[in-house]
């Protein structure tokens, strides 16, 4: 995929709300691949809705958003799970992990269905995030940030053209926060992906291509 | 797999499962048995080795008082019945339209009697015989007697006027002298008993021949018959006794016992299968309702399964691997239940009939596994039914 297009896009519970002062709701915005966008908003702006629509999990906006041309509002189930799997991957703000689960364990399940790294590499990636002594702990015993970067890892084990990082560094500290980024730009450089990062304050050091206001 | 299985198998409750287990387990071990007795004791209540068959009704109209009764069946009564689904063929008796002389020389006394001819068409005789025929140039008429008529002899009278007991053959062997007279003309004809009917309880002659006489001796082309002849596929059909009650027929030769015992055999079956189905249906809600119950309780780990790009078929594993196991299982343990009690059965059953009756679990299982794949296919559809509306967006 090469492009997500919104087209006029506005969550329904803004739809009435007249004078909305936004970059992107209501607006024509084209994502590309490639290029890196910083999304920054106050809280209740929408920004967590606006991952939720480009990623399919949510449908309750107006408008119209296009991948490479085609509207998702016709994508099937089983079409979301070849986007989940091989065109966008995501970081959720709320992260997604399974508590019961270890840390290792919540990266392979989702490894194991897009066969994306090797133990080896996943492992690697535990060491550079300097959490690799939690491999084997359970998810919801680990700190939020401890958690933050483990989804950030499953969220690199797939192939992807863009990838959406809701408030990735919120419980980072500075120095965490940019060794996240190295390894964010990283990956996304060696696949050509594109960045989408929203932030309401603190947000990734990366030189942003576009930056917009929610 | 496993660590899909690690997530989800939390919440699986065994009491649940259990009661969905020994609810169906119950349910499939009544349907099999009941299908299984059922095939069992049918052959010995039908078919060739019955204890006695009767497929056969003879139907006549009631006669209701002295004197002459319209007692006949028209035309359109009779293709009325042919129309009807338990009835598989009707057959007209015809009755003699002439007076008929019989005489026979024996133990040197000649006894004479009036007499009465009737036919029925071959296809309902339960005698073969190859004098069954009958040739215009030939003096000779074929005639097929009531077996109970011999018997009342040999057993009634012959005790009573110090008469020898005859046998069959014996009879066959015998001539009669028999004259028909009427429409002016008489005629002298040899009468021979090429056969004995346990199926029609009247003096038979053949078909052919009664059109014959009737025309020559009678003056009369065809008759209306006054009794029919029902071959039916089940005697005691509840449908069959109603209709003959709504018309006012009365029937001559009662069905067997044994269409009776037939007849509340199929009702006991189909009675047992009920409560099977109520069983297998009630375990089913039991079931449907435990998963919907465990996809609610892990409703947010499936759908994050289905965020993180899991398509639903692979999600709803786990769960269509509990349903597979849990009834190929229940149709197990269900075909081994059968398989004993067939045993204890059926070795009564021989004692009873007093020869050795083969039975084949082969309906059990056959039935067992239609069944089984039918709940089974139920049980993906509605689990996958359900995993897909939880990934479909909100």
């Amino acid at each position: 995929m090469n492009e997500i297009k919104l087209h006029y896009v506005v969550p329904e519970i803004f739809a009435q709300r007249e004078g909305l002062s936004s970059d992107i709701w209501r607006s024509d915005i084209v994502f590309e691949r490639g290029k890196s966008y910083l999304i920054k908003a106050v809280s209740g702006t929408g920004k967590s809705s606006l991952c939720s629509y480009m990623y399919g999990q949510r449908g309750d906006y107006r408008g119209d958003i296009l991948f490479d041309g085609e509207n998702i509002s016709s994508f099937t189930t089983n079409r979301w799970c070849d986007v989940r799997q091989r065109e966008i991957s995501i970081l959720f703000q709320d992260l997604k992990l399974f508590g019961e689960l270890t840390a290792l364990q919540n990266v392979e399940i989702k490894n194991n269905i897009t066969n994306t790294k090797s133990l080896a590499e996943i492992v690697s990636l535990f060491e550079e995030l300097g959490i690799v002594d939690k491999l084997h702990a359970r998810a919801d015993h680990m700190s939020f940030g401890q958690q933050q970067r483990v989804a950030l890892i499953r969220a690199l084990c797939q192939p992807y053209d863009f990838i959406l990082l809701d408030e990735p560094i919120s419980h980072l500290d500075d120095c965490n926060s940019d060794i996240m980024r190295d390894i964010v730009v990283r990956e996304a450089k060696q696949r050509g992906a594109g960045i989408i990062a929203t932030s309401i304050g603190k947000h990734m050091n990366i030189d942003y291509d576009i930056c917009l206001s929610l | 797999m496993i660590l899909i299985w690690q997530l989800l198998r939390k919440h699986i409750s065994i009491f649940e499962l259990a009661i969905f287990f020994v609810a169906n387990l119950i349910g499939m071990t009544v349907i099999l048995a009941g299908v299984q007795l059922y095939s069992d004791l049918k052959p010995m209540l039908s078919g060739e080795q019955a204890l006695i068959g009767s497929d056969y009704l003879v139907i006549t109209h009631p006669v209701k008082r002295v004197g002459i009764n319209a007692t006949s069946f028209s035309s359109e009564d009779i293709a009325d019945l042919v129309n009807q689904e338990f009835v598989e063929s009707v057959g007209a008796f015809s009755a003699s339209k002439f007076e008929v002389d019989g005489s026979i020389v024996f133990n040197g006394r000649r006894l004479s009697t009036m007499l009465f001819f009737e036919s029925v068409p071959d296809e309902f005789l339960d005698v073969e015989s190859r004098g069954w025929k009958f040739d215009a140039n030939s003096s000779i008429i074929p005639i097929i007697i009531p077996r109970n008529y011999l018997n009342l002899y040999n057993f009634g009278f012959s005790a009573t006027q110090q008469l020898p007991q005859i046998t069959e053959d014996m009879i066959k062997s015998v001539s009669l002298d028999i004259r028909l007279l009427g429409n002016g003309m008489a005629g002298e004809f040899v009468g021979r008993i090429v056969g004995f009917s346990n199926r029609i309880n009247t003096i038979l002659v053949p078909e052919e021949f009664m059109v014959w006489a009737n025309a020559y001796y009678g003056g009369v082309e065809s008759v209306e018959p006054t009794r029919l002849i029902l071959k039916v596929g089940n005697p005691s059909d509840p449908a069959l006794m109603a209709y003959l009650a709504d018309q006012n027929y009365e029937i001559e030769n009662q069905p067997s016992e044994s269409s009776k015992a037939l007849f509340i055999l199929k009702v006991c079956v189909a009675i047992i299968i009920c409560i099977g189905v109520l069983f297998t249906v009630l375990s089913l809600i039991i079931l449907t309702l435990s998963i919907y119950l465990l996809l609610q309780k892990n409703i947010t780990k499936l759908e994050n399964l289905v965020l993180i790009g899991y398509p639903p078929a692979r999600v709803a594993v786990p769960y269509n691997l509990i349903a597979l196991v849990l009834n190929l299982t229940i149709l197990a343990v269900s075909l081994v239940i059968i398989f004993l009690s067939q045993d204890l059965y059926m070795a009564q059953l021989s004692e009873i009939a007093g020869y050795e009756i083969s039975s084949s679990p082969m309906v059990a299982i056959l039935v067992g596994i239609a069944f089984t794949a039918l709940i089974i296919t139920f049980n993906f559809f509605i689990i996958n039914r359900k995993i897909r509306s939880i990934s479909r967006k909100r």
